[in-house]
């Protein structure tokens, strides 16, 4: 969603290409910033379980965000901490969730990237690659089966989960229904350490549309302007009506599956190559040859993020835990039919 | 005028889908075929565009089902048997029945699922699935043992805010009759006393309520007389009404049609042993089938799964301890 | 040639193991089917283990005095062909050392000697077929009832070996509440419940035969007069004090000796017994016994016994000759192991050698209980004996 982090107002998202890149960058950096802020908590030891970074994505990620709007869905996945900032997510739900605050999104019942608010279209992940996909296939149903329409619906995964079951029934059904789905496909080179050339045996996972009978585009994924470009005319041809979009971006994961690990694998020479180039680095050079922002305007931004981060981690550590004795142990929403076992 | 147990589903759908615009239904041929058995016969020319044709992807379909209950829908899906559930197992367990308990939002889905054997399906055409999905917290599971209940449970079903997994037996489909459908009924969650005993208690649920209702009838001649319990709901399983039989006659046998290792008859046991310790004349036995897929041959497929007279001979044997 | 194992046989329903003790023969012997081979012993019993035929003793693969599971291959019998197909035998190849599923080793084969559960199907305890198996439902109703397995003494069981089902019981109880029925006394109650903890013993009697004459004619010249049982009371004190090991108790495998011969009189009072106690009763004679036994008595018939006159003793008498009695056997309060009980006084004919003729003397027979797992019938009659040597000189108790 298009809306800056410091005030609630929205940006339309025909404010000018300035604007849209100005707003994409700065959830850029507010995602690295974040980022950075979860890797140095783990190394702390103060966030229990797994932390995930998208590092390297964020210009990906950012683009879906500025794309939709509110009514829209989004199934964001690892590597989207930018793009659901970008849709709405404040920060302090983001810390609260890795720092297992009661207060957060999903109340210490589920942590790190399993967060969402599925009533206002932000849905949360389950671990299973592509198992979202037709979950947001089944919102963009229901809303036509209701009447509404002019929505899109983003799930985002990466090249691994193209392998799945799921990714292939759930885009199957999303064309057969023609709904309004772009499915954007992070081709990092690699899931956790196993490279793409033991994932798929197509040429290029933009390949794959022709069989699913959908429109693909494929997009460099370190270059904002052109992941604005793509994402952008994507989800606008699926609201259009054109059916579901594959998007398949290149890039590179700069840091590792987890930060448990240390992505040793990587091939050196892919990193060395154009495809392992920053984004946000890239970005901010873009902005300031298109004389956009200064060094000055892009260090006070920075500042900014980085009292806003801290503030918001600060927050959240000072939040409570849950509380295994005041918590409602119950899975069924309908009282009555909870059986009320080893309740001890 | 009769109706059967399958007719009763159907028409609890047809009344779902009247009743409440929120109600869709999605499976593999149900549209215009009606369903492999005919479940949805006509509805999708009642109700157009309700009634929907879904591709051979039961992982989408429950995903679809998720997403659309999340947009506050309430579908029925239908699995063309329970058997092929499991290539849908993860949406089902992971998806639809931890939505509300990491959300706070409720999955108002319903799973109808062809479940348990018919002479001649095979192993995977026969399964019994209850047990794998009452394990998983955040799931309703149902078996209807007689028409009325096929009626009324579905449309509960229906209604309940939360995933139901719905266990329609495909021998009872076309095999049990009813004269009409019922008015009112005992809501999810409680058991009925389908014959009433004095020396044992026959736990059973779906199919096997009825073997039990046989085999109480051949032991009747010879003086016993034999209470039988039809569970109706498996999750919530009704305890109260378990105990209190138990406390009335003694001795336990629980019956079920699927397979030994732990599920409904493992669960009944250890709650009526460890609350109703001191109500046990003898120990508590149980009859399920074999521990093997279920074999295709009639030969082998009656010897595999509990009779009426198994279930006599195994109530005899607590009987004269 | 076949090599036959040598098994441990199933020596008895719940034996699991048996020590080896003796080798009846050795390696190179030539035996017969069914000849000696190995002595064993398990926890009952000494028993033999046979050949299952004819052959050469192999070798012995077990060590004496050492316990071996119940289905372990003791050792082997190189057999012919011919005698392993006559007899259906199982052949196997000489088992390794230390293979012998040994009870003080870990099985390493895995369950190749493992115990088989003797029970089948159901799942009644081993021990619990017959009369003696309550169910979780029947204990749960009798103690509801306040009953004890004694109570269903008079219950026919119709379950499976005679046990007593809860419908019996119900169909007992209802019955019971069809009868007269009156409330038993607290009294009642308690020498109930005494009796029947007593009785979870071995009980026993010994009886001997005590002249009284010169009894009755000391108590005669006495005043005050000494209870009758006083006498008795006395000499058991005194031949305790002199061994106090019959009084001694048992608990598991230990005798507990009693460390004061305090010693109780049973005295009949409304409904019931009560036993009130001499303290160190061996310590006084009997004559300053007297007023403190004749106060105690008193006390007890009208129930009104303070707590330290009762409770303590190490052992009873009881005189049921004043109910007319010739002969009893009184059963020992539950805690003690032994109890004297004493019969009327009748005029018998006597043999005197001296006279050689039949002579009138007043006897009256003494007999004394006791647990007999903690004395013999010999210890009993040398207790009782040296009881009647002492009561036939009242006039040293």
């Amino acid at each position: 969603m298009l809306q800056t982090v410091s005030d609630t107002k929205p940006v339309s998202v025909r404010a000018g290409e300035r604007e849209v890149h100005l707003v994409a960058y700065r959830f850029m950096l507010l995602a690295r910033v974040l980022d950075d802020k979860f890797a140095s908590l783990w190394r702390a030891g103060r966030i229990h379980g797994g932390v995930f970074l998208g590092r390297g994505q964020e210009a990906l990620s950012a683009a879906i965000g500025v794309s939709l709007k509110k009514g829209d869905v989004f199934a964001p996945l690892i590597r989207d901490a930018a793009g659901r900032l970008a849709f709405g997510e404040s920060v302090l739900d983001a810390a609260r969730t890795y720092l297992g605050s009661a207060l957060g999104p999903m109340r210490g019942r589920d942590g790190n990237v399993h967060r969402g608010k599925p009533r206002e279209g932000y849905l949360p992940m389950i671990s299973h690659l592509g198992a979202m996909i037709s979950v947001v296939n089944g919102v963009l149903f229901a809303r036509r089966m209701k009447g509404i329409g002019g929505m899109v619906g983003v799930a985002s995964i990466g090249d691994g989960a193209t392998s799945t079951g799921s990714f292939h029934e759930a885009l199957n059904q999303a064309a057969i229904e023609k709904l309004p789905l772009v499915l954007v496909v992070a081709d990092n080179h690699y899931a956790y350490s196993t490279p793409t050339s033991r994932q798929f045996a197509c040429e290029n996972l933009a390949d794959k549309a022709i069989g699913y009978g959908v429109e693909v585009q494929s997009v460099d994924g370190t270059d904002l302007n052109a992941c604005l470009k793509v994402v952008g005319g994507a989800v606008a041809r699926a609201r259009a009506g054109h059916g579901p979009q594959l998007v398949v971006a290149t890039l590179l994961r700069l840091c590792g599956h987890g930060e448990h690990d240390d992505a040793g694998y990587v091939d050196p020479k892919l990193k060395a190559s154009p495809v392992g180039r920053d984004c946000l680095k890239v970005a901010g050079e873009f902005l300031l040859r298109q004389k956009w922002a200064d060094t000055a305007s892009l260090k006070t931004m920075r500042d900014e993020i980085v009292r806003e981060v801290e503030e918001a981690v600060a927050q959240a550590q000072r939040e409570p835990a849950p509380d295994p004795f005041v918590e409602d142990w119950r899975a069924i929403s309908t009282g009555h039919l909870n059986e009320g076992l080893e309740q001890g | 005028m009769s109706i059967t147990y399958l007719e009763a589903i159907r028409e609890a759908q047809a009344h779902a889908l009247r009743d409440d615009p929120r109600v869709f239904i999605y499976g593999q041929d149900v549209g215009a075929f009606g369903g492999a058995f005919k479940a949805t016969k006509n509805l999708a020319k009642e109700f157009p565009g309700r009634v929907l044709d879904s591709p051979i992807s039961e992982d989408a379909m429950m995903g679809l089902a998720v997403g659309a209950a999340i947009e506050g829908m309430r579908p029925i899906i239908e699995m063309q048997f329970a058997d092929f559930s499991t290539t849908g197992f993860n949406q089902i367990v992971n998806q639809a029945a931890a939505l509300f308990w990491r959300t706070n939002v409720p999955c108002p889905i319903t799973v109808r699922l062809p479940f348990g054997g018919t002479s001649g399906g095979g192993p995977f055409h026969s399964q019994c699935m209850e047990t794998v999905y009452a394990h998983y917290p955040g799931l309703i599971v149902l078996t209807p043992a007689t028409v009325e209940d096929a009626y009324s449970m579905l449309l509960e079903a229906v209604a309940i805010d939360d995933p139901v997994i719905f266990c329609e037996h495909k021998f009872l489909y076309y095999h049990l009759k009813a004269e009409k459908l019922p008015s009112e009924a005992l809501p999810v969650g409680k058991a009925r006393i389908a014959r009433v005993g004095r020396d044992m208690t026959i736990v059973a649920y779906s199919a096997m309520v009825h073997e039990a209702l046989e085999a109480a009838k051949e032991l009747s001649p010879e003086g016993w007389e034999v209470e039988v319990v039809d569970l109706r709901s498996i999750k919530p399983l009704d305890t109260d009404t378990v105990m209190a039989s138990v406390a009335r006659t003694g001795r336990l046998l629980c019956v079920g049609e699927a397979w030994p290792w732990g599920g409904v008859t493992a669960e009944v046991i250890a709650r009526v042993t460890s609350e109703g310790f001191g109500l046990l004349d003898v120990p508590p036995q149980r009859l399920n089938a074999k521990d093997t897929p279920v074999p295709y041959h009639p030969n082998l497929w009656t010897a595999h799964r509990p009779t009426a007279h198994a279930v006599a001979a195994a109530a005899r044997k607590l009987l004269r301890l | 040639m076949p090599s036959i194992p040598i098994i441990m046989p199933q020596l008895g329903e719940s034996i699991a193991e048996a020590n080896i003790i003796n080798f009846l023969v050795k390696p190179g012997d030539t035996v017969e089917a069914g000849q000696d081979l190995i002595e064993v012993e398990t926890n009952k019993a000494s028993m033999t283990v046979t050949s299952p035929c004819r052959g050469r003793i192999e070798k012995f693969t077990v060590q004496l005095n050492e316990s071996y599971a119940v289905g372990a291959a003791l050792g082997h019998i190189e057999a012919t062909n011919e005698e392993a197909a006559r007899l259906g035998l199982a052949i196997c190849t000489p088992a390794k050392a230390g293979d012998a599923g040994h009870v003080s080793k870990p099985d390493a084969n895995g369950g190749r000697n493992r115990v088989r559960p003797t029970v089948r199907g159901l799942p009644v305890p081993a021990n619990a077929a017959g009369a003696s198996y309550l169910s979780p439902r029947l204990k749960a109703r009798m103690i509801e009832l306040g009953l004890s397995a004694a109570d269903l003494a008079g219950v026919a069981g119709s379950g499976a070996a005679g046990r007593v089902t809860v419908e019996d019981f119900e169909k007992f109880i209802a019955h019971l509440e069809k009868q007269k029925i009156s409330q038993a006394s607290s009294m009642r109650v308690a020498v109930a419940d005494a009796m029947r903890r007593s009785w979870t013993r071995p009980l026993a009697t010994v009886g001997l035969p005590v002249q009284l004459d010169a009894l009755l004619a000391h108590r005669k010249a006495s005043d005050p007069k000494p209870g009758p049982a006083l006498y008795a009371l006395r000499a058991l004190a005194i031949a305790l004090s002199e061994n106090s090991a019959p009084a001694g108790r048992l608990v598991g495998s230990k005798i507990v000796h009693p460390s004061a011969i305090d010693v109780g009189v049973a005295v009949e009072a409304e409904d019931g017994v009560l036993v009130p106690v001499i303290r160190n009763a061996d310590k006084k004679p009997l004559k300053e016994l007297v007023p403190h036994y004749n106060k105690l008595i008193e006390l007890a018939r009208a129930q009104k016994l303070p707590a330290e006159a009762t409770g303590g003793s190490i052992a009873t008498v009881t005189n049921y000759g004043t109910f007319g009695l010739i002969w009893a056997t009184p059963i020992p309060l539950p805690e003690q192991t032994l109890v004297l009980g004493m019969g009327a006084g009748r005029r018998m004919p006597h043999w005197d050698e001296a006279k050689d003729r039949f002579v009138p003397v007043m006897e009256g027979y003494l007999t004394l209980s006791f647990d007999h797992r903690v004395l013999d019938g010999g210890a009993a009659g040398r207790l009782l004996q040296r009881i009647v040597d002492l009561m036939s000189k009242p006039e040293k108790l």
